[in-house]
């Protein structure tokens, strides 16, 4: 086709980024940096394009959100675009706000039971996809298990942004009434105390992972960990009779909680479960910095603190709105537990899954040889699959993959642009747009505040406050996270944007700088919860600090200061 | 057919003892049996009979008693010349009263000793007598042992007067002169007065209800007295009689129920006395040390209490406080009784307000 030619896409079908069309539909098109760089694999493309996108649009309806209906996606060069769809005509938001004031309500009355029944529903879900065992499969079962999951993503999807539109919306309600009846926003520290001290699934398991390196300690293991090579770990520790019985136990822990690849948003990196390098550098590095397991002495103190901060700030609201204020207090502080958790049992959960049953009949094309290795399956997309799933012999979809291989090389050679703009609009128009969605999400992670520059602090750069407090360190630079192994214990991270896989570092570095982020997004959640500062939205961070320097974050003042310039 | 008599027809429990019928012109009528009561008869015969009698209706299991109806007050008041007697001595304190409590108190002694003086006219006591001697035939024993307790139309301070474990006709007949007399203790007297009440009468209500031979008691609360929270219940008791849990003295046994999933937290504590039955009244005691630290209540128990419990407040609409008793020998689950039920006082969360007012704040969010 002319069109897939010309912008040489071609990938998912309905859904490649078309300039002339979509541009007419809408003038500004932004690149989801955040997911989408680097460029997605054609496979996990697909799931996110059409998945992410119809969750949004479900979720939006769902709450029937009064200005906004979610977003829309496009995909372009491995790229993911969005843009908003606006509720057009003031009479269309006063019907769709009659109906929200009912939809949302559930998220006041009961949002522990809404979330916690949404987690009881996926995890079900994933056990039936888990019951196949793949290997003995015939090719029938293996495609209806494929089906399933292209569902269980689907279903993923829409919890996932039905879940995050409410409580989205609860936590922007939070953070206006705090500016109004207590004068501070969300850059404030007092803010960030309020919101931390708080459990959550994925912090549960790096204590697991804690443990494990008190245990790799007691049976005498330490040694082989310190000495080896993250990739070498496990086959050391399999030829030790101790080491063996450790990685027995370490492997039943992943079977449960290592649904999850290094990168949160792809698939073509190995689960904890396939390949148990990441989990088991970071035992590495807990024996390295030996000592407590920081989280439990730290969650007592701010727990301590956060109590305190809520005395201050309930002393400052009237009697009377007491009552609801300390509802929507208990609302936000929801909101950074449900940021946390969702990525664990939302996306890394899903997207394991997608891996699992994807990876299972690329195997047997690989066996086939309808392609040349089971990994050329994530060039495929789900209708190529079905082509191909019950009888592969029939089938040499090589040719297509050496095409899609090639061209995806070449996406991430370029880097693809961070905004889409019609001729005659500029990035303030489309900002503009965005802030005039009054779309939660849009607002809290996708925007976020920007820093104030402060000529006083003689700062080489400013930033946001993500989690209060001031450190001082070496800087290391991380742009992947294959990279996160050379972190040392006492370094200030220093990151273009964080994932749960990032957590665990989380423990024993000092601070972290991140040049996008906002204070849903997981840096600052982690960072309040570990005590150290978390300095964002500083946009250049990790092209002007360079790791081995000493800098100082002051991550109450915005500023962040290279000490050895 | 007056209008009294078909309001009792209507209301009527089949169950009831056939003796009474025609036993009087319903018009003089003024002693009730308990499961001829409803809400509706809360001017007759005083909260607390109306309330047990509405109870009775609900289907649950209360002990056998007999109302005192305000009439039975004023009958008493007029045939021994009491009524104008004490009008006369009010009037005669005139305005001083009202503002000197010595006074009150003065005024509370002559009016109680008036009161006191005066023996109860046999066409009342043979009355009274007829009915506790039926309840003792309904309950197969001589000298049944009853509560004798006031029942206002109004709540009204001091007017809580409780005889616990009165046996024999002559002692419940003293004890609900006592009753009447509580009318004019100098609490009721100072509330009539401030409330702008008439002062020289008080038409009041008793309760003769026969004695649960208790194992444990306590109350049922169907909300947290203490949140507010109304998807908990709350249970609390000691071993004997009540008393000792309503009086505050023990720390009782402590249930939470989740009303949602049921599920029960147990909160037992070390309950060191309690109060029991003498031969001719209650007595405070130690508890035994073998049964110190026992649940006073089983499981089954404390199930059957909250299905009751959760069924009445549906009924009423509004949280409850309940008070239970649970016989020692009775067989489960006919060994549950209840003496109480009225509305529970408690501080409301106002869910729905905040909730409302949260969603209306959210959807101005929306408003550009």
């Amino acid at each position: 086709m002319a069109v897939q030619t010309t912008n040489g896409s071609g990938v998912i079908p309905g859904f490649d980024f078309d300039p002339q069309a979509d541009l007419e539909q809408s003038p500004a098109w932004f690149l989801d940096g955040t997911h989408s760089v680097p460029p997605w694999t054609p496979l996990f493309g697909w799931f996110w394009i059409n998945f992410c996108r119809h969750g949004m649009q479900y979720g939006a309806e769902k709450l029937s959100l009064p200005t906004v209906k979610g977003w829309d996606w496009r995909f372009k060069n491995g790229g993911g675009y969005l843009t908003l769809l606006l509720v057009k005509s003031e009479e269309e938001r006063r019907e769709r706000e009659k109906r929200f004031r009912d939809a949302i309500r559930p998220f006041v009355e009961d949002y522990d039971g809404l979330w916690r029944g949404f987690v009881k529903e996926m995890l079900g879900h994933y056990a039936g996809l888990k019951k196949l065992d793949l290997a003995t499969a015939t090719q029938i079962e293996l495609l209806d298990n494929f089906e399933q999951t292209v569902n269980v993503c689907r279903r993923m999807w829409e919890v996932h942004m039905y879940m995050m539109y409410g409580t989205y919306t609860a936590y922007i309600l939070f953070e206006n009434m705090c500016r109004e009846l207590v004068g501070i926003d969300d850059t404030n520290p007092l803010f960030h105390t309020l919101i931390s001290g708080f459990d959550n699934k994925v912090l549960q398991v790096d204590k697991t992972i804690w443990k494990f390196s008190r245990k790799a300690q007691e049976m005498g293991l330490a040694s082989i960990f310190l000495e080896s090579d993250p990739k070498d770990i496990a086959a050391r520790l399999d030829a030790h009779p101790k080491g063996k019985k450790f990685m027995a136990e370490f492997r039943a822990f992943l079977d449960e909680d290592g649904w999850r690849m290094q990168r949160m948003a792809e698939i073509n990196v190995p689960t904890w479960i396939e390949d148990p390098a990441p989990a088991l550098t970071t035992v590495k590095q807990f024996l390295a910095k030996g000592g407590e397991f920081n989280l439990e002495v730290e969650r007592e103190k701010l727990t301590r603190e956060r109590k305190r901060a809520e005395e201050t700030v309930l002393a400052k609201v009237a009697p009377e709105q007491k009552g609801w204020f300390t509802t929507l207090l208990r609302l936000a502080q929801k909101s950074g537990v449900f940021s946390e958790e969702h990525d664990h049992y939302l996306d890394l959960y899903a997207h394991a899954m997608i891996r699992r049953s994807a990876l299972a009949l690329g195997e047997r094309f690989a066996k086939a040889g309808t392609l040349d290795a089971p990994d050329d399956v994530f060039f495929l997309i789900p209708d190529e699959i079905r082509k191909a799933a019950i009888n592969p012999d029939q089938f040499d979809l090589r040719p297509v993959v050496t095409q899609r291989r090639a061209r995806w090389r070449e996406w991430s050679r370029v880097p693809n642009p961070p905004v889409i703009l019609k001729d005659g609009f500029d990035m303030d128009q489309a900002m503009a747009v965005l802030v005039k969605s009054n779309d939660p999400i849009a607002l809290k992670v996708v925007v976020g505040s920007m820093p104030i520059a402060r000529p006083e602090l003689k700062a080489d750069l400013h930033g946001t406050c993500g989690s209060p407090g001031v450190a001082e360190g070496t800087a290391r630079v991380i742009l992947s996270e294959e990279n996160l192994g050379e972190v040392q214990p006492g370094d200030i991270l220093v990151a273009a944007t964080t994932s749960p896989s990032w957590t665990a570092v989380f423990s024993f570095i000092k601070g972290v700088v991140v040049d996008r982020g906002a204070s849903l997004s997981h840096a600052a959640i982690v960072g309040r919860e570990y005590g150290i500062p978390v300095l964002m939205n500083v946009f250049v961070g990790t092209q002007k600090v360079k790791s081995g320097q000493r800098i100082r974050v002051d991550a109450n003042m915005g500023a962040l200061y290279v000490l050895d310039k | 057919m007056s209008s009294t008599n078909s309001r009792v027809a209507v209301d009527r429990d089949p169950g009831r003892p056939p003796s009474r019928a025609g036993e009087e012109q319903p018009a003089q009528r003024w002693i009730w049996w308990l499961e001829e009561l409803g809400k509706e008869h809360n001017d007759l015969v005083g909260k607390k009979c109306a309330n047990l009698g509405e109870m009775t209706k609900l289907g649950m299991r209360v002990p056998p008693g007999f109302a005192i109806s305000v009439d039975g007050y004023q009958k008493y008041m007029e045939l021994t010349g009491l009524a104008g007697r004490i009008e006369a001595y009010f009037t005669s304190l005139g305005d001083e009263l009202r503002h000197s409590l010595g006074k009150q108190m003065e005024a509370s002694r002559a009016a109680q000793q008036m009161i006191r003086a005066e023996p109860m006219p046999s066409a009342l006591g043979d009355e009274i007598e007829r009915h506790y001697e039926a309840l003792c035939r309904r309950c197969g024993a001589r000298d049944v042992p009853v509560a004798v307790r006031s029942s206002g139309a109004v709540s009204m301070p001091g007017q809580m007067e409780t005889y616990l474990h009165v046996r024999g006709s002559a002692e419940v007949k003293r004890r609900v002169v006592a009753v009447w007399e509580s009318a004019f203790n100098t609490r009721a007297i100072a509330f009539r007065l401030e409330k702008g009440m008439p002062v020289d009468r008080a038409p009041i209500g008793v309760a003769v209800v026969k004695m649960v031979d208790a194992k444990s008691a306590g109350v049922v609360l169907t909300v947290s007295p203490l949140t507010g929270d109304t998807d908990r219940a709350v249970i609390e008791g000691n071993w004997g009689l009540g008393e000792s849990v309503v009086s505050g003295e023990i720390t009782p046994d402590h249930f939470e129920i989740e009303k949602a999933t049921l599920a029960i937290e147990k909160d037992v504590h070390r309950k060191l006395r309690w109060v029991v039955s003498t031969g001719s009244g209650t007595a405070k005691a130690d508890v035994p040390a073998e049964m110190q630290e026992e649940p006073c209540l089983t499981d089954a128990e404390i199930r059957e209490l909250i299905r009751i419990a959760l069924d009445v407040e549906k009924h009423f609409g509004v949280p409850q406080d309940m008070e239970w008793v649970v016989d020692r020998d009775l067989p489960f689950p006919e060994n549950v009784f209840w003496v109480q039920a009225r509305p529970a006082k408690y501080t409301p969360r106002k869910k729905g307000d905040e909730t409302d007012y949260l969603v209306d704040q959210m959807a101005r969010l929306f408003r550009r």
